[in-house]
């Protein structure tokens, strides 16, 4: 069963008087504990996919369906309420707030939850060790580098153990040997903590960390490719 | 974390603005509380003056004094009861020291048509009885640290003595007003006989005297300036609350002016507290849409900033507050006998109501920005 499902998503944006097509007819599916790669170049689509997946935006036309939930059919407030409960968000800049250290940033989410005030800690605290940042998580972001950041931003991303982790481009910003803690980093989450995620990159190498990886271009869904153990690829 | 503690720390993301701007306001509140603690004590004044009691001075200030037989013409008019008469006397009892409220009065009929001040019948024999007598209100015995059975020295700049020195009264009582508001605005009383005799004045300051009918002020009142209208000696005849009104309107209009500036402060800070916030607010787009991101609902946000402003606003007024009761104790013993300010109940809400109605006002465009504010479009604003 399918944990994501999208069917015939179609998204365009006005943009003055024009109106720009930025997915057009996408179908697919998302089984759980998979790693999948969303990979093409700018403007193809991928955040804009990786957005309507993650419940932070809404498709034109189409269906996106999440663990048999339409998310279409949620309203705003019921649609924040799921994205706290079963999205984990990592972004390329990390996105952490500059006025929290490192464990109330992990923190931050469990404040909609109804866990006691210790219980928030405890579980950031647990989160932060998960990551490998026990020892900074009184330091601001300001006073940590760039890969403890995204190390931070994914803390935040599974404190609330979602089951879905959704990654925009997150190695982006970080140099090659940090990108590659991070991508280790996000399959021992994938393949011990049982996480399915989405990632988009550039980067072929970060790819090949995903079991499978999604080729867009122009709004479309032009290949899928199982990585190099694999050996297939699949013409849509 | 606590949800609170996160707010207290999104507020003080930009340390220095926000101190500065949060000075500006308690800066406001601390004038707010200041000019309504002088507005009140005039208002509060007026307020509890009788409205039986009708006093009659001069036509064109109260400076010019009136003749003594003025006294058995109006007490022969019908409604009049009991007369009294004042002179403004000016007495200042340090060197150096503004003139205290100090009349020199008829003590046999001045306590009859105030008979809401209160005072022994000892104290009252003994006034009567001594020419140089003179009983003190308790707020000026305080001031002065007065006791009774001491002489008293008073200087006046309108009836100096002959050799210069100061006048010396026999202080033999003390009194005070039923009224609580009325208790620092009551004069230190002298004979008048004393004045007549050293200075040689036979003409008094006013008349006061009460009604049986508060009904019939206004006839009364014409129907006793209309006995001397064509003298040089015209009169004025009013309720003694309406004298109070007239008496502080020679200030101007306290409370307009009060007012005015209240207002004038408050549009100021106002559009500055407003400017800050929504440059507190632009400065966290990125932030929000974070929060949005991790499930923080619109109205979650919405509400986060119109509770960032309150604390802004309510904090900034109990600290102006604090500093305004502080300085309001501090000037005490500077200002003139009589006038003592205080933070009344009634401006202690005011300032709360200000307070949180600007913290909704100057929240609510940052929280409806915030509540509107579209996740894809924002988060590319870092």
């Amino acid at each position: 069963m399918a944990l994501v499902n999208l069917e015939s998503v179609w998204k365009s944006y006005k943009k003055g008087r024009d109106r720009v097509e930025v997915l057009n007819d996408i179908s697919f599916r998302v089984n759980s504990r998979d790693f999948v790669a969303l990979m093409g170049p700018s403007g193809s689509g991928k955040t804009t996919m990786l957005n309507l997946i993650g419940g932070l935006d809404r498709p034109t036309s189409g269906v996106v369906t999440v663990n048999d939930l339409e998310l279409s059919s949620l309203s705003s407030g019921k649609l924040a309420r799921w994205r706290s409960e079963s999205i984990g968000f990592v972004f390329q800049f990390y996105n952490l707030l500059p006025v929290l250290s490192a464990r109330q940033n992990v923190e931050l989410p469990l404040l909609l939850t109804k866990l006691g005030r210790r219980q928030r800690r405890k579980n950031a605290e647990l989160a932060l060790d998960i990551v490998g940042l026990s020892d900074r998580a009184r330091h601001t972001p300001a006073r940590l580098s760039g890969g403890q950041q995204q190390r931070v931003a994914i803390a935040r991303a599974i404190v609330a153990d979602p089951k879905i982790l959704v990654c925009d481009e997150p190695t982006g910003d970080l140099d090659r040997t940090t990108a590659i803690e991070i991508l280790r980093l996000l399959q021992i989450l994938n393949q011990d903590h049982d996480k399915t995620i989405i990632m988009v990159t550039h980067d072929p190498k970060a790819a090949e960390f995903a079991k499978r990886t999604m080729l867009l271009d122009k709004g479309k869904l032009v290949s899928r490719l199982l990585q190099p153990d694999i050996e297939a690829e699949v013409e849509v | 974390m606590t949800t609170f503690g996160f707010l207290l720390k999104s507020m003080f993301r930009r340390k220095l603005l926000v101190t500065l701007s949060m000075l500006s306001l308690t800066t406001a509140f601390l004038l707010f509380i200041l000019l309504r603690s002088v507005a009140v004590l005039f208002s509060g004044v007026v307020a509890d003056v009788s409205d039986v009691r009708m006093q009659t001075s001069s036509k064109y200030a109260i400076i010019f004094l009136l003749p003594h037989r003025y006294g058995e013409e109006i007490a022969s008019v019908d409604g009049v009861l009991d007369v009294t008469h004042a002179s403004w006397f000016g007495g200042a009892f340090k060197e150096g020291d503004d003139s205290a409220m100090t009349f020199a009065v008829d003590p046999t009929t001045y306590f009859e048509v105030y008979d809401d001040y209160l005072i022994s019948s000892e104290h009252l024999s003994a006034f009567v009885e001594l020419r140089t007598a003179a009983v003190a209100p308790e707020a000026i015995m305080e001031r002065y640290d007065l006791e009774v059975g001491q002489k008293v020295p008073v200087t006046s700049p309108i009836f100096p003595t002959s050799n210069g020195e100061p006048w010396t009264f026999d202080l033999v009582g003390t009194y005070r007003s039923k009224n609580e508001s009325e208790a620092d605005f009551l004069p230190f009383l002298f004979h008048f006989e004393y004045l007549k005799e050293a200075a040689g004045v036979s003409d008094v300051g006013w008349y006061t005297f009460t009604i049986d009918d508060p009904e019939q002020s206004a006839e009364i009142a014409q129907i006793i300036d209309s006995k001397f209208e064509n003298t040089s000696d015209a009169t004025k005849t009013m309720t003694e609350s309406q004298a109070f009104r007239d008496f502080f309107a020679q200030m101007g209009d306290i409370s307009l002016m009060m007012n005015g500036i209240i207002g004038a402060v408050f549009f100021t800070m106002l559009l500055l507290t407003a400017n800050t916030m929504i440059h507190s607010y632009r400065q966290r787009i990125p932030d929000l849409a974070v929060l949005k991101t991790l499930g923080f609902s619109n109205a979650k946000v919405a509400r986060f900033m119109l509770i960032e402003s309150l604390l802004f606003c309510t904090t900034s007024a109990a600290v102006g507050i604090g500093f305004a009761t502080l300085a309001l104790h501090g000037i005490g013993p500077f200002l003139p006998s009589g006038f003592v300010l205080t933070v009344t109940g009634p401006t202690l809400i005011w300032g709360a109501f200000i307070a949180v109605g600007l913290g909704l006002v100057i929240g609510l465009v940052p929280a409806i920005s915030a509540s509107r504010l579209v996740i894809v479009n924002a988060l590319h604003t870092r």
